[in-house]
């Protein structure tokens, strides 16, 4: 005697008919839902973006890469020590007496030191204040992946380093900065009143967050630097490891090492895993605690739903009434205004998630940004909850008005 | 029994009142709107319940529509006891046995006279393919086949309750209640109802009209008076 009427498909059709009524209020009721998703997608976006730019950043230095930095970067929990500014303001650096110590411990490693001049570039077109020049060997361009491709000169070699060759290798976007006009191959720049040729300019690495900007940046045989910047000092070595597998062997060999000149806490030698998993837990924390913040939106838009539901069923009551005069069971008016709640929740859910794929590409042209398919599914699952959630108050008002006082109600 | 409940009729019942007792209780005071009202409804009979306003009228209505449950006494439909029915029980039976026709209409706004028309079929177990076939079939007859798509909004005061008796129809229904539909009509209109609801008794319909206007109740084949909740 009892059977399911009107099917799901009649109910969901009614539903969108007395939606499709009312346009305007549907918009309006929505559009909370709307502002919620499109943030929710654009936030997981960003963090997504920012943690598969950075990992790929690290990837070019390759993972057989190890970093000797001043001061003390890490805490003991394996996160950045909140110490000290990352170390960065501790006095210790390193000289060519820890490079021959370390080269002679860690044979088979390369051992690539860095030291940093900020300098003025001139060019005959235009001037660059406060340049990073990085000095180092001929080995860096190789051992960090930022090298010119052949077509686009070379890097300097061992010769040139040790004679301190009056020889730039020029980051992508500093070679056009200098020379708008056309190939800076070839062409001198002057350095603190030095005239250096230019040998290469490095392939473009593209985007400028999440570290230092490598386009910008050019490089000179070390000497050169340390004559640029006054000082023998070396702020930071690089080791590359012949094999991934040497990686934790080599980084206990260079602390021993390096403790026989420095404290425990003057120095920090640490590999690209170790760096890329502490920023990748601090991108994640910040997208989970925004994300948060823009799914309180989701449950105020949740809370506008209901208010219209509830308006809606006042304003429906003799339209319930009948329907129940005219044979549905309660049940079929909770699942009618149920869906009603649904359908709004997941079409401000959908509108939001096509919203936040726009605006992640329009983010995209200058800030990495992906939007990744769980926060989609997340957010249309959140947003069709949320219409559960806040519908079936609403839904079950309607569904208990008894038909007579429904009919009576004027 | 009451002497009113036609035994002349040789037809079956199709719906039985015995001793109905409808109590309403507001604080300490308890009020009989039905006080042991016992009434048959025969197949193909015309009836006509009337009375003063307070009499019990509408709530009596509201037991023959099976939207309210007796407080004491039985409601037999076909002879089987409906009386303690639960809610979604009592609007399947509903659906099946009886077509409302109200004061004021009750369509939906916005919606057209056919979708208004199939309302009903919704919540029917009669084929999907079905609906649009009768009601269509159904709004011929009552002479709106040029106001198919029409809202009721786009419709005369009679129109719209022409389309009402249609959806009343839709669901081949045991009786059809009509409570005051002319109670919102001008006289012209109101005529033309009264004499549709003749025609559809002509046809063997089973028809009950509750209506405080004693001229058009003496248009039944039955009136029954009700007065004080019990009838007079």
């Amino acid at each position: 005697m009892y059977r399911f009427k009107p099917s799901i498909s009649d109910l969901v059709k009614s539903s969108v008919q007395s939606i499709l009524k009312n346009k305007g209020r549907t918009i309006l009721t929505s559009l909370g839902i709307i502002i919620g998703v499109t943030s929710v997608i654009l936030l997981t976006s960003i963090g997504n973006g920012l943690t598969i730019y950075v990992n790929s950043q690290f990837e070019s230095l390759g993972s057989n890469s190890i970093f000797v930095s001043p001061g003390k970067i890490f805490n003991d929990n394996g996160g950045f020590n909140s110490q000290g500014g990352g170390g960065r303001l501790v006095s210790t650096s390193f000289d060519q007496k820890n490079i021959t110590s370390l080269e002679r411990g860690l044979r088979g490693s390369q051992i690539v030191p860095i030291s940093v001049a900020q300098v003025d570039i001139k060019s005959p077109n235009s001037t660059k204040k406060g340049q990073s020049v990085i000095g180092s060997t001929y080995r860096y361009g190789l051992a960090t992946n930022n090298f010119p491709s052949s077509s686009n000169g070379r890097w300097f070699s061992q010769e040139e380093e040790s004679k301190k060759s009056k020889v730039i290798v020029l980051g992508n976007k500093i070679a056009t900065d200098l020379f708008p006009s056309g190939n800076a191959l070839g062409k001198k720049v002057i350095v603190k009143g030095k005239n250096l040729k230019v040998i290469g300019i490095n392939d473009k690495k593209g985007g400028s967050f999440g570290g230092p900007d490598t386009d910008s940046q050019s490089f000179v045989p070390i000497g050169l630097a340390q004559e640029f910047s006054g000082s023998e000092k070396i702020q930071q070595i690089l080791i590359k490891t012949p094999t991934k597998d040497q990686v934790t062997a080599t980084k206990t060999k260079t602390e021993q090492i390096l403790l026989k000149t420095f404290d425990k806490d003057a120095f920090s030698v640490f590999d690209s895993s170790q760096l890329l998993s502490s920023i990748n837990s601090i991108i994640g924390t910040l997208t989970i605690a925004l994300t948060g913040i823009a799914a309180i939106s989701l449950v105020v838009g949740g809370i506008g739903i209901m208010n219209i539901m509830l308006v809606t069923v006042s304003e429906r009551t003799r339209e319930i009434g009948l329907r129940k005069a005219v044979g549905a069971y309660p049940r079929a008016i909770l699942l009618q205004f149920l869906f009603e709640a649904v359908i709004l929740s997941s079409v401000g859910g959908t509108i939001g998630i096509l919203l936040g794929f726009l605006g992640t590409l329009a983010i995209n042209n200058f800030f990495p940004a992906q939007v990744t398919v769980g926060s989609v599914l997340l957010a249309f699952g959140v947003s069709s909850l949320v219409g559960i959630v806040f519908g079936v108050t609403p839904a079950r008002k309607a569904s208990q008005l008894s038909p007579i006082e429904a009919l009576r109600y004027e | 029994m009451n002497p009113l409940s036609s035994r002349k009729s040789k037809s079956p019942p199709v719906l039985e009142l015995r001793h109905i007792v409808k109590t309403y209780t507001s604080g300490n005071t308890t009020f009989n709107a039905l006080d042991g009202v016992s009434l048959t409804i025969c197949k193909g009979e015309f009836i006509s319940i009337t009375g003063p306003s307070g009499s019990g009228k509408s709530t009596l209505m509201h037991i023959i529509g099976l939207l309210d449950n007796p407080t004491s006494g039985e409601v037999l439909l076909e002879s089987q006891n409906i009386s303690h029915l639960k809610e979604h029980e009592m609007a399947r039976v509903r659906n099946v046995t009886l077509g409302f026709v109200f004061q004021q209409f009750n369509l939906l706004p916005k919606t057209s006279s056919l979708e208004n028309v199939m309302l009903p079929l919704l919540y029917s177990d009669i084929p999907k393919s079905e609906h649009k076939r009768i009601a269509t079939e159904l709004l011929t007859r009552v002479g709106l086949e040029s106001k198919l798509k029409n809202t009721p909004a786009q419709l005369s005061g009679g129109q719209q309750q022409r389309v009402a008796i249609a959806r009343a129809l839709v669901n081949n229904p045991k009786i059809i209640l009509a409570d005051e539909p002319t109670g919102n009509l001008d006289s012209k209109s109101g005529k033309e109802i009264i004499a549709l609801l003749h025609e559809l008794n002509k046809e063997g319909r089973t028809i009950v009209l509750v209506t405080h206007d004693i001229e058009l109740a003496k248009q039944a084949q039955k009136i029954v008076i009700i007065k004080d909740g019990k009838i007079a």
